[in-house]
Order: structure tokens, then C-alpha cells, then sequence
């Protein structure tokens, strides 16, 4: 071996060593950068629970769609299995939610339940693909308002199951396939409530 | 003098070659600080790709009874430590309640968790990969379903 030959170790030393790190010096690079958005097309859904009281507490919870769709199956426990909630009361009191469901989806977009009262106002509405249910609830100091929307083909997702069962992976799977969407907000004087649906993976409020 | 010197080169080659290639795996961190009481402190910082190897030392008999504790729960770990893979960097979870912290979220293909409250803070720090494939061990395992 030469002089010339001997004196190249170190250095081949120090490329592999710096080959082999440089992996960890891309990521906190690619990290730094990292936007708010995902690259991928991902869709997230996000909770966010704010609460008014003195103790600020809040929690923010943010799942990707397909992490949900492809977790959920591996739960086997009480009422879910393999993506799937027994629910027993989808015929309640000889009412059959599946009927209703059918005849909702088949008829045009419209107005279905009204109530309006001195407690409460309830609306449950058709329009554009989409459910609306709308409460009003009088009775607090500060009056509650819940908002719910959900897409007609994510509710027909959640009923392709079985009898008495809905399809949550199913659900995911078509709540995956709309676009940016808030489906519940709940505002009271105690709490704000909000369940959404976008492309970023983190919440901003 | 020059054999020593090349054996001394070739050792040191190694070092940084295995230091290189356990720190690329990344570290598997558990820090535990109380101000309470008497006040612990555990601080384990060990190298994620020591785990899986060091679980092939492990004996069968320990490992089938751990696969067993562990069957019910190891395949949802293991599709969520999978699955999480693909999210890098990621906020999952933000609790904030009164005092108390929780926060769980993916960063550089780590799952790190962090808890705080008055007199006692955790932290914790573990590659996804290496949870993935811990769970994929245990799951060989368990006694069949």
C-alpha cells in the first residue's frame, strides 16, 4: 500500500460516516420547510374542543383520513368490529332509520323537520347533497347552537352495512372524497365545538 | 508503529461507521422529571436499533408470554405505527386542561409524547419504525386466534 493510499482512509472514513448522516441532516431540513399543507392530497379530520371556563382547557385532535380508514379495521372491542358499530337502535320504536334515510336521499332538496318552540328551534334540511340538521336550544343563559352537515353520500356510506350496523370505514372512506368541509359546530356558553374536514395537518384555529 | 496506527485507523473507521449507522436509526428517549416529593429523575436515552436485535436475545419463553399479554392490542399498534409512518411530522393530539399537558405528534419519523403537570413532566421519543417493528416481533409471537 503507498504512502498516497494510506492517507485516503481517513477521508473514506469521514465520506461514509457523512453518507450515513446525511439522511438525518434532510429531514430536519424537509422538517423546517414542512408547510401546513399536505403535499400528498391527504385529508385530515380535525377536532377542536375550546372550553370557556377559567381553566382554558382545550383539546385539538387532527387524524388523517386514510390512517383512520386503515387503523379502525384492527379494533375489536365491545361494539366495534372490523370497521364496523352494532348499533342497536337503528329500527327505534318501530321507527326504521334506514326507510327514512332512503326517503330523504330519494326526494328533492328541501325542508323536512321543523319544530320551533319555546325551548328549542330544530330544522333537519336537504340541499345540495348535503344534511342539515340545525338546533337551537333556548333554555341556556347563552343560547346553544349546534350545526350539523353531513354529505348524503357519507350517511349512505355509514348504512351500507348490515342491519342494525354502521359502516365507519365506509364513512371514511366517502367523507374522504369531498372537499373542505365543516361537519358539526356546537357553540354553548360552556363549550365551542368544532369537527372539520381538510388538507392541512395541523389545526388552525 | 504503522501496523498500530492502521489497527487504530480501522478501529476508529468502525466507531464512527456503527455510531453513524445506530444514530441514523435514531434514539429511543424517556425522560422523567418529578419536583415533587423526593423528586425522581430518569433520563434512558438508548439507540433504537439495539431493540429489535437485542429482542432476538431475549428467551422464547419470555417472548410467547409477552406475545401473549400483548396479542390483543399489538395489531392495532402495529397498523398504527405503520400507518403514522407516512405522516412524519404530524400534531395529533393537544390537550390542555387546567395545568395539565398532553401533546402527541410525529416529527422527523418519531412519535413523541409529552406530559406535564404540576410536579412531574414525561417526556417520551421513539422512531415509528422501530414500534413497528417491535410489534411485528410480538405479533410472530402470539398464540394463534
Amino acid at each position: 500500500m503507498t504512502h498516497r493510499t494510506r492517507n485516503l482512509f481517513p477521508v473514506l472514513a469521514f465520506l461514509a460516516a457523512t453518507f450515513l448522516f446525511a439522511p438525518l441532516g434532510t429531514e430536519a431540513q424537509t422538517s423546517s420547510a414542512q408547510s401546513s399543507t399536505s403535499a400528498r392530497g391527504e385529508r385530515w379530520l380535525h377536532v377542536r374542543v375550546i372550553s370557556t371556563n377559567s381553566k382554558g382547557e382545550a383539546v385539538r385532535v387532527n387524524v388523517p383520513l386514510e390512517l383512520a380508514e386503515k387503523v379502525l379495521p384492527a379494533i375489536d372491542h365491545d361494539r366495534l368490529h372490523n370497521g364496523k358499530v352494532r348499533v342497536g337502535c337503528m329500527d327505534c320504536d318501530g321507527v326504521d332509520v334506514r326507510t327514512i334515510f332512503e326517503a330523504v336521499r330519494s326526494s328533492k332538496d328541501g325542508e323536512f323537520v321543523t319544530v320551533q318552540s319555546n325551548d328549542a328551534d330544530i330544522s333537519v334540511m336537504k340541499k345540495e347533497g348535503m344534511l342539515f340538521v340545525h338546533v337551537h336550544d333556548k333554555n341556556k343563559p347563552k343560547h346553544s347552537q349546534v350545526e350539523v352537515k353531513v354529505p348524503m353520500k357519507v350517511v349512505e356510506a355509514l348504512l351500507s352495512g348490515s342491519k342494525d350496523e354502521l359502516d365507519i370505514v365506509a364513512g371514511l372512506h366517502a367523507l374522504a372524497g369531498q372537499g373542505d368541509v365543516e361537519l358539526v359546530s356546537v357553540k354553548d356558553d360552556e363549550n365551542t365545538i368544532r369537527v372539520w374536514l381538510d388538507s392541512k395537518n395541523v389545526t388552525t384555529d | 508503529m504503522v501496523l498500530l496506527a492502521k489497527i487504530a485507523l480501522g478501529f476508529g473507521a468502525t466507531v464512527v461507521l456503527a455510531g453513524a449507522y445506530t444514530f441514523r436509526e435514531g434514539l429511543i428517549r424517556v425522560d422523567v422529571d418529578e419536583t415533587r416529593g423526593q423528586g425522581h429523575h430518569v433520563h434512558v436515552w438508548a439507540p433504537a436499533a439495539i431493540v429489535p436485535m437485542a429482542m432476538h436475545f431475549v428467551p422464547r419463553a419470555q417472548m410467547l408470554r409477552a406475545g401473549e399479554q400483548s396479542a390483543k392490542f399489538m395489531p392495532l399498534v402495529h397498523a398504527v405505527a405503520k400507518e403514522l409512518q407516512k405522516y412524519p411530522e404530524a400534531e395529533l393530539v393537544e390537550v390542555h386542561d387546567g395545568s395539565q399537558y398532553v401533546r402527541v405528534r410525529t416529527h422527523n419519523g418519531n412519535l413523541l409524547i409529552d406530559a406535564e403537570e404540576p410536579g412531574q413532566t414525561v417526556h417520551v421519543s421513539c422512531p415509528l419504525a422501530t414500534i413497528d417493528d417491535v410489534s411485528r416481533e410480538l405479533a410472530a409471537f402470539a398464540p394463534a386466534s
